[in-house]
């Protein structure tokens, strides 16, 4: 097996988990998350020839699952804007009756409120409250400044907090 | 995920996501071919439709036997020459 396959499959097995829980936490269904990770992992063989280790493994991996996830939700707003769904119809979509979602009713409202968010703040919101990364990190993986991704955050909490006093 | 995280998978799920995603070079090792597959029968029907094109314009008009003598004399024959291939011929 050629070292660059080997290697590959390396990645397969430390990353895949936990690259699935990001992309889950970002876009809800599993179903998304399994055909997104798909996607990810194509792009990861085609790009790791070129891949020289000035960023590490993590950033440049994480770095490629959020732009696939964030243009996966960019299409899915677009398509939804062109049939006339209300974005927080979409969220209710989101949130319908999911044989793997295992949470109380709190944590339904919370998904709810997490997926009526601009993509960007859902983003950010997830990363930091599901994923616990650093603002230095999620800086390094999305190359947004720390103070900027500080006020979407900010702006995430105080919609979510809104969404579930309503 | 550190955090309490409400979501599961099907069971077996990562497992079989492995194998899967593991399959993925050689599926793409065999997709590259395709560009130099199809770039090898562009040019062989370019080769094949020139060939036929030209063949075409030149079975189309056969020379006359002024064009031959013409052409002969621009190479540089001499008249001697030719009535000496007529008397043999």
């Amino acid at each position: 097996m050629p070292e660059q396959e080997r290697y590959f499959n390396t990645l397969v097995q430390q990353y895949s988990e936990p690259l699935y829980w990001h992309v889950r936490a970002m876009v809800g269904n599993h179903e998304d998350a399994d055909d997104l990770l798909q996607d990810i992992f194509i792009k990861v063989w085609s790009s790791l020839s070129r891949f020289r280790g000035e960023a590490d493994v993590f950033t440049w991996l994480w770095r490629i699952a959020t732009n696939e996830t964030l243009s996966h939700l960019r299409k899915a707003r677009v398509r939804a804007a062109l049939s006339f769904v209300r974005i927080d119809e979409t969220a209710e979509r989101i949130s319908d009756p999911d044989p793997y979602f295992d949470g109380n009713e709190a944590m339904r409202a919370l998904r709810k409120a997490i997926a009526a968010l601009p993509n960007k703040q859902r983003l950010v919101f997830t990363m930091r409250y599901y994923e616990e990364l650093s603002y230095e990190q999620i800086s390094e993986i999305t190359g947004t400044s720390v103070g900027a991704l500080k006020a979407s955050y900010h702006i995430a909490y105080e919609k979510i907090k809104q969404h579930l006093t309503e | 995920m550190k955090r309490n995280f409400p979501y599961s998978t099907p069971s077996g799920y990562f497992d079989n996501l492995q194998s899967r995603l593991s399959r993925i070079p050689a599926r793409r090792t065999r997709i590259n071919f395709i560009p130099y597959l199809a770039l090898a029968v562009s040019f062989s029907l370019l080769v094949l439709i020139g060939n036929y094109v030209l063949t075409k314009s030149t079975a189309s008009q056969p020379a006359s036997d002024e064009d031959i003598i013409e052409y002969l004399i621009d190479s540089g024959t001499t008249l001697a020459q030719l009535e000496d291939a007529e008397y043999n011929y």
